[in-house]
């Protein structure tokens, strides 16, 4: 067999690992694909149901932004976000048998996760906006759409150095895995998906803003809707959480890519 | 040509490194390699190094050529995919265009006699089906080097045959590292043998007398 460059191997590896995936995902049966797309439209659906609810408690009812809206960019970006850490996580031990194949290597098993995710965003996103056409929501289309567009890619690959960094934990400590599983709940809760976080008694804004999950929501947010700023976003504390942890996981990667592939 | 430098491969047992290589210098002339060994001694362990998709702890293992995958196992199949899914997974992995895929698709279909089965999610196979869609399918790629692992048992009698006779045209072509217990078909296809035992390695430039010595170790 004729050897081939190694750029153009990755790329039919993540290729034919990105094809796999999706028809993995589509032959789990229908009703697991319906849920794949149905999920967070759920959440929206239940959480603008207690935005509403909360506002005619207190009596005021007029926010400055689109709540739908604000809810389903903010959910579709953490799930995007979220998807990508437990899919990572799973990724090598799931991938194990393909090891076989020399040109796979355990982090193109990422890399495929990862972009199907990103692929099902997409799609989300754009059921979303169909959706949204169809009830007359104001205001679906971003204030910014350039910045938003920069803010999902951004999230996308700060998510990949956190998964990254997690699954090769995840492969020598499971407690790793079973750490972030049980603060996915406070993750939701501490990420600013569904309020802003200008919202906030100041004390309590200081203290959110340490999740660098918060600062890419408040990006998104505030380049999506009108009515909202990306004032308390620190675009520094931001690269730095990107590419820290991104360094750090290909460093441990690149050292323990042999151990990870006969584990 | 494959050489090994003061190589070393353990695993942990309970609280001890248990050695299948220790300190092997060695090199392999071109050929078809029988590998010879009791339960337990590393035998699949060596072939996967040489193959290169498992490394030794310490040492290096270095060779020019292109090897297959390990055949036998049906490792690296998806359950929940069909065959013709898997092959063509496979097909994508090697980079193959839309024309060499279908090829290798029908010539796969054709060779594993697998029939309707082959549209069917791989989970739905017996061990024998999918030996034999994996055999198939490792036919269809050309390496320089098919390591084997006591896959030619795969199937009944008839299809045991057609593989054999299948791998004895195809080692016409490339060569084989083949893992077997069976003394009747490591002479047949191999030339060389390659004993493990205590942690070494044994290099028999004809297989016969690495069989010879390997029934006197099995005593």
């Amino acid at each position: 067999m004729k050897p081939r460059k190694p750029l153009k191997v990755f790329f039919s590896v993540i290729k034919a690992l990105f094809l796999r995936e999706l028809e993995m995902r589509m032959s789990v049966g229908k009703s697991g694909l319906f849920w794949t797309f149905a999920e967070p439209f759920l959440q929206v659906f239940i959480f603008v149901s207690i935005h509403a609810a909360i506002s005619r408690l207190r009596g005021h009812s007029a926010s400055t932004y689109e709540p739908t809206v604000f809810m389903a960019v903010g959910f579709i970006a953490y799930n995007m976000f979220k998807n990508i850490l437990t899919s990572s996580m799973g990724a090598f031990e799931a991938n194990k048998g393909l090891f076989n194949y020399k040109q796979v290597k355990p982090i193109d098993t990422i890399i495929a996760r990862a972009l199907v995710n990103l692929f099902f965003t997409i799609i989300i996103y754009f059921l979303f906006l169909i959706i949204g056409f169809l009830l007359h929501i104001d205001n679906l289309l971003p204030k910014n759409p350039i910045m938003v567009f920069v803010g999902f890619i951004w999230l996308f690959i700060f998510s990949i150095g956190i998964g990254l960094l997690a699954a090769i934990g995840n492969s020598f400590y499971i407690s790793i895995g079973k750490f972030i599983n049980s603060i996915s709940f406070v993750l939701l809760i501490g990420s600013a998906i569904f309020f802003p976080i200008v919202s906030l008694p100041s004390f309590a804004q200081k203290f959110f803003l340490y999740n660098p999950l918060v600062h890419f929501m408040e990006m998104i947010h505030g380049y999506y809707l009108y009515g909202l700023d990306d004032r308390f976003v620190d675009y520094k504390y931001m690269a730095l959480w990107t590419i820290v942890p991104l360094f750090i996981g290909l460093w441990l990667y690149v050292r323990l890519e042999r151990r990870i592939i006969s584990l | 040509m494959i050489e090994l430098y003061k190589v070393d491969k353990y695993f942990f047992t309970k609280n001890t490194k248990k050695y299948i290589l220790k300190d092997v210098t060695l090199t392999l002339p071109d050929g078809n390699i029988g590998i010879l060994g009791r339960n337990g001694a590393g035998k699949s362990t060596l072939m996967r190094m040489l193959g290169k998709i498992e490394f030794p702890n310490k040492g290096t293992i270095k060779s020019p050529h292109s090897f297959s995958w390990p055949l036998g196992l049906g490792g690296g199949f998806v359950g929940n995919m069909t065959g013709r899914a898997n092959v063509k997974f496979v097909c994508n992995l090697y980079g193959k265009n839309k024309e060499e895929t279908r090829e290798i698709i029908e010539y796969v279909k054709e060779f594993s006699e697998l029939k309707e089965y082959f549209d069917m999610p791989i989970k739905t196979y017996s061990s024998g089906m999918r030996g034999r869609l994996g055999f198939g399918l490792s036919l269809s790629f050309d390496f320089d080097y098919m390591i084997i692992d006591e896959t030619l048992s795969v199937g009944d009698a008839k299809f045991r045959k057609k593989a054999k006779d299948a791998l004895l045209e195809k080692i016409e072509r490339c060569k084989v590292i083949l893992v077997s217990h069976d003394m009747k078909t490591l002479e047949q296809i191999c030339d060389q043998g390659l004993l493990v035992h205590n942690a070494k390695l044994h290099y028999f430039d004809n297989i016969s007398d690495g069989i010879r010595e390997y029934q006197k170790i099995n005593k």
